[in-house]
């Protein structure tokens, strides 16, 4: 009697992400084809679509903020380290970025400007963090919870200080501050929303999240915690002190995106919701499809960048249906993506 | 009068870049007790796991009465009438033993069922309560309810993994006589083990395998030097293990560990440590002798840390560290190793290079960690390989390994030789005579005898989580039998 039975498989590597890639790629040519057959438009026009958004050099826009923040996710997830809480670090990190731009006499200097804001954007996103660490290390508080509740904290802050106190003098009924001064914007790239400046250091943050999670005792240290604190700790290294290092990390660098966000897109604190829209959260998923692993989070980035692009390519024209397709394209193709994780891992056997 | 039962033709498995089997061919009769001996990563394990279905092969066949039988998840295997019982115990702890039981068996959990479970278990005179939670009872008497529920579903073929291999002596002797009274009845049992006594014990035939291949089988008799010759192509280890006699110790050398009056409570919040208190000197190795479940785990965890003391007090090199966290009782210089190295040894996840350059201060090059490898023997020898695809008793020797990588001040190891095959043994034991040689302070918490006279200076006995009887001096060995009589009588 034949039957289908499911069967675990270990693929050398190189195997293994070609069989990703592959199943990831048909994944793309089935949710190109659903489009067409839903807009009525020519299965080339709109696999042309499709590619256009992940050749469109906007995606920077998108990876400047995911890289980043996905790179720290995956020093606190690679520790076994629940930090939810990209989302509020970026909104308080763009916070400091506001403040020292707006409101210290450093805003207005030339090249010490930036550097100053996204240094604070980046303790501020630190110290954001640190709180639910400290919780979580000393008092046993489980930090998903703590940092997922804590992106509210930071969306009403935001919003509480551009209603209130921030407010801006020039800026009629809306909810903003006034604009930064030039000396702390950094320069876009002319016809695009995003700055080298972000995109080059965001690379650099790869090679040496890499270098730190590999080739350095404290890397290799915290990886191990998430199969065995206590082999950890009888290495005579501190668990506690790894978990509070992987929390801050991660949250600097939410912090350190939530300030470029300021002084390159938005140039002026706007509320919470809108600073953040969701791409801490995205960032999430961006760090767990990247296998947790730098180089895989440089691809799933640039991914999750270009369908980023591609939902807003779609609605253009009928907006309802438009977003409609969009997400159920991005749908089918995360799902692809499960599905190639699971064809790396085991092979369906009819016998 | 050999009838064949089930042929197993040239299995094949890899798991990455690890051969785990590289084409095992053999029969298994009826009627017999077939063990398969092997050093760590031989694939013993593997061969266990591929004949109940939780792997399945990438080559060859296995011919179930003269027809191939494919397994795809031990439920396949169980359906042919084959049943496993590993090392470790298979059971939910959260769950009662009947309902373990009547789980694993596909009926309700009934009081006739329960009549039926405790009637098996008296017939070997183990008296226990079947309604009791399984995380509640010991890991002896978990065995024998894996025994029995394996036994209850009257299978054909019984795979025996390792699972009397930490049962007290006269425990084991009861398990054996259960096994030899089963295949008496066209069935048969496959005995996996690394421990060359066992086998001769209870084997009609051996089948030696080696790097994933048969090295050599034994039709009938066979002896402890052929079986070692087979197993790790020489016995010159033996030798390693022959006491380097005293003299080490100069009459000040100073205290390293000192346990004061310790007292730890067990997971239930039992006493287990019962004001215990011992000294271990500069150059001297000091070991604690019982049977397991006297303490000597919560011992060994209060020493390192892991678990917390009620009172008393721990001293490394001098130092109080009683209220300290494991880090840094390893700074001031304790090495512990503990007994479980899937859970606290290692991190599996990592590779072996990793796992090494954690333990290890500074900076490993790779010369350093490719001698640690060659010198406790691990298989395969690539330090990529993650730990996780190792055997166990490689992945022991993985966490044995810190003693090579860093200079510690004491070591207590508990049970550290226990997955070890003989030759392994023999090369840890070394590798602790010459860490107390070098003026290093041991406390070897052990259940095997033999090792602790062998290399010992002085010897505990621990029973209820007191030291019961201490001997020092002179030849312990001629102390063993006295030294058993007191793990058992107090």
């Amino acid at each position: 009697m034949a039957r289908i039975v499911v069967v675990k498989r270990v693929l050398p590597p190189s195997l293994s992400i070609l069989t990703r890639f592959l199943t990831a790629f048909i994944g793309f040519l089935i949710a190109v084809y659903i489009t067409s057959v839903a807009t009525g438009l020519g299965f080339s026009e709109t696999l042309r679509t499709a590619f256009e958004s992940f050749l469109d050099l906007n995606v920077f826009r998108y990876i400047s903020v995911f890289l980043p923040i996905a790179l720290g996710l995956a020093i606190a997830f690679n520790a076994n380290l629940w930090n939810l809480g990209a989302e509020g670090q970026l909104v308080m990190g763009a916070v400091g970025a506001t403040y020292i731009a707006l409101f210290t006499p450093l805003g207005k200097m030339d090249y010490i400007a930036p550097i100053a804001s996204l240094a604070f954007a980046a303790i501020i996103g630190l110290l954001w963090a640190l709180i639910p660490s400290v919780m979580r290390l000393y008092l046993g508080v489980n930090e998903a919870v703590t940092t997922l509740l804590m992106n509210y904290i930071a969306y009403y802050f935001s919003s509480y200080l551009v209603k209130g106190p921030w407010r801006g003098r020039g800026v009629y009924g809306y909810t903003t501050t006034d604009m930064i001064p030039d000396a702390s914007k950094l320069p876009v790239v002319p016809g695009y929303s995003f700055s080298w400046y972000i995109v080059v250091t965001a690379f650099v943050l790869v090679a040496i999240v890499y270098l730190l999670l590999y080739k350095t005792r404290f890397g290799i240290s915290l990886r191990a915690l998430s199969s065995s604190i206590a082999a950890v700790e009888l290495a005579g290294i501190s668990s506690k002190r790894l978990a509070l290092a992987a929390f801050c990390i991660s949250g600097a660098f939410a912090g350190f995106v939530g300030g470029a966000e300021i002084l390159v897109y938005h140039r002026k604190l706007v509320e919470g919701s809108i600073v953040g829209s969701g791409m801490g959260f995205t960032s999430i998923m961006v760090a767990w499809l990247g296998g947790l692993n730098p180089i895989g989070i440089v691809i799933s980035s640039y991914y999750t960048a270009a369908l980023y692009r591609l939902s807003f390519a779609l609605q253009i024209g009928s907006a309802a249906i438009g977003d409609a397709l969009a997400k159920s394209i991005i749908g089918t193709l995360f799902a692809a993506t499960i599905v190639a994780e699971f064809v790396s891992k085991y092979k369906i056997v009819v016998r | 009068m050999n009838r064949t039962f089930i042929r197993v033709v040239d299995l094949y498995k890899r798991f990455g870049d690890v051969v785990a089997l590289d084409g095992v061919t053999l029969d298994i009769f009826f009627n017999e007790i077939l063990v398969v001996l092997g050093e760590n990563g031989s694939g013993k394990s593997t061969l266990a796991k591929v004949l109940y279905g939780v792997y399945v092969p990438d080559r060859g066949k296995i011919i179930v009465d003269g027809s191939e039988a494919r397994f795809s998840s031990p439920f396949d295997a169980k359906k042919k009438g084959f049943v496993m019982i590993s090392q470790r115990p298979q059971l939910i702890d959260d769950l009662s033993i009947l309902e373990n039981i009547a789980l694993f068996i596909g009926e309700p959990p009934s009081g006739t069922l329960a009549k039926r479970i405790e009637d098996f278990l008296k017939r070997f005179d183990i008296g226990i309560d079947v309604h009791k939670k399984v995380f509640s009872i010991s890991y002896t008497e978990k065995q024998f309810i894996e025994l029995a529920k394996a036994l209850l579903i009257n299978p054909r073929l019984l795979i025996v993994d390792e699972a009397a291999t930490y049962l007290p002596q006269d425990l084991k002797t009861k398990f054996f006589e259960i096994l030899r009274r089963f295949v008496s009845d066209n069935r048969a049992v496959i005995y996996i083990t690394h421990k060359i006594p066992e086998a001769l014990e209870i084997g009609n035939r051996f089948v030696v395998l080696r790097r994933g291949k048969v090295a050599r089988v034994f039709n009938g008799a066979a002896n402890p030097s052929e079986l070692r010759h087979a197993m790790f192509g020489t016995e010159e280890y033996l030798k390693l293990v022959s006491r380097q006699l005293l003299q080490r110790l100069s009459k000040d050398s100073k205290n390293v560990l000192s346990v004061d009056k310790l007292v730890v409570l067990d997971d239930y919040g039992k006493t287990a440590v019962d004001g215990l208190s011992i000294d271990v000197r500069a150059g001297e190795i000091v070991s604690i002798v019982g049977v397991a479940g006297n303490g000597e785990k919560e011992l060994g965890e209060a020493i390192a840390g892991l678990r917390k003391a009620s009172s008393g007090s721990v001293k490394i090199d001098g130092f109080d560290v009683t209220k300290s966290p494991p880090s840094e009782r390893t700074r001031k210089g304790l090495v512990y190793i503990p007994e479980d190295p899937f859970k606290e040894g290692t991190a599996v996840t990592l590779s072996i290079i990793e796992n090494m350059r954690m333990y290890a201060r500074e900076r490993l090059s790779q010369d350093v960690v490719l001698d640690a490898i060659k010198k406790l023997g691990i298989v395969p020898e690539n330090p990529a390989i993650q730990v996780s695809k190792l055997s166990g008793g490689n992945v022991q020797k993985v966490s044995i390994s810190r003693l090579l990588l860093t200079m510690p001040k004491v070591v207590v190891a508990h049970n550290p030789t226990r997955m070890l095959d003989e030759r392994s043994r023999a090369l840890v034991l070394d590798i602790l005579q010459r860490f107390s040689l070098s003026g290093g302070g041991v406390l070897l918490i052990t259940e095997d005898v033999d090792e602790a006279v062998q290399i010992s200076d002085k010897v505990a006995v621990m029973v209820d989580g007191r030291i019961a009887k201490l001997f020092e001096g002179g030849n312990l060995e001629s102390f063993r039998s006295e030294i058993e009589k007191a793990m058992v009588h107090g």
